[in-house]
């Protein structure tokens, strides 16, 4: 672990922490409609700034306007709205069928996967969507002589070749994910 | 409009339903938190936004559905966090799976770690 806090990281952790302060508390409308209470918003700020230094090593920590450029935006914003959902779908009708057939027919085993990806966020996201969709868990991220692995535990193993079982299980996750966080 | 609410909130329970079922019919603990996945992603995907659409248009109640999508939003974040965790404890604790897996790469793998 050899990160360090840096300015910008604070800045933005915390103005994220604040407008969702914002929100739950529900000062944003009482802003425009009037009546929004000082006191509330003054120690919301105090209390962001105070996260955003604590907690910018875990969540923001490396330039982050990254995302602030729209070619990235949208594919951020098709990602979570479009692919995600329709994969989840299928996944999970796949599992439902095998959980009330007469004979549910499971093939279990874990297999490991080669994932392109490299930097942390987008090894996390693609994890994430592959546990995400119901019949593959992620269980652990290796890397091995410059090349990332990670284990999953696949419900139905229909091939034990590890290039082609990746492609089944995040080919569509890894050619997204690589337009937003490479 | 009512319609469209009505389904996704059908299916939502339609796969929330499939979820338990799967739960007590499959074997072992990796299998059975595949089928808790189906709870956790289209049975709250499909009852939260069914919910959000009914307190939008039938409600008219702003602060109930910026909390509803909040909401969506943690559960998505959480869900797949403590499946993984649960899965590699339950492995690295040695819970043996009941149905013989076809291919089990990361116990061979640590196997050959110990031995190095």
């Amino acid at each position: 672990m050899n990160k360090k806090r840096t300015m910008p990281g604070i800045i933005s952790t915390a103005i994220l922490c604040f407008i969702f302060w914002m929100i739950i508390t529900g000062q944003i409308v009482a802003v425009f409609t009037g009546g929004a209470s000082l006191q509330s918003i003054v120690i919301g700020l105090i209390v962001s700034i105070l996260v955003g230094w604590f907690s910018s090593l875990f969540l923001i920590n490396d330039s982050p306007f990254y995302l602030w450029m729209p070619a990235r935006l949208v594919n951020l914003i098709g990602y979570i709205f479009i692919t995600l959902p329709v994969a989840i779908f299928k996944a999970n009708v796949d599992v439902a069928k095998r959980a009330l057939s007469p004979h549910p027919k499971i093939n279990p085993g874990i297999v490991k996967i080669p994932v392109d990806v490299s930097s942390d966020y987008g090894m996390a996201l693609v994890a994430d969507s592959i546990t995400l969709t119901p019949g593959t868990v992620t269980m652990d991220i290796v890397e091995e002589n410059g090349q990332t692995y990670y284990y999953v535990h696949w419900i139905d193993v229909e091939t034990t070749d590890p290039a082609e079982a990746g492609e089944i299980i995040k080919g569509t996750f890894e050619r997204k994910v690589k337009g937003i966080w490479g | 409009m009512r319609i469209v609410i009505d389904i996704l909130i059908f299916m939502g329970v339609f796969f929330a339903f499939a979820g338990t079922v799967g739960m007590i019919r499959f074997p072992d603990t990796f299998n059975r938190i595949h089928a808790s996945g189906m709870i956790t992603t289209m049975g709250i995907i499909g009852v939260i936004v069914g919910g959000i659409l009914y307190c939008a248009f039938y409600l008219g109640d702003g602060a109930m559905v910026v909390k509803l999508v909040i909401m969506l939003v943690f559960y998505l974040i959480t869900g797949p966090i403590s499946s993984h965790a649960i899965m590699k404890g339950s492995y690295k604790h040695g819970v043996k799976p009941e149905k013989e897996m076809v291919i089990d790469q990361y116990g061979e793998d640590m196997v050959m770690e110990e031995e190095e």
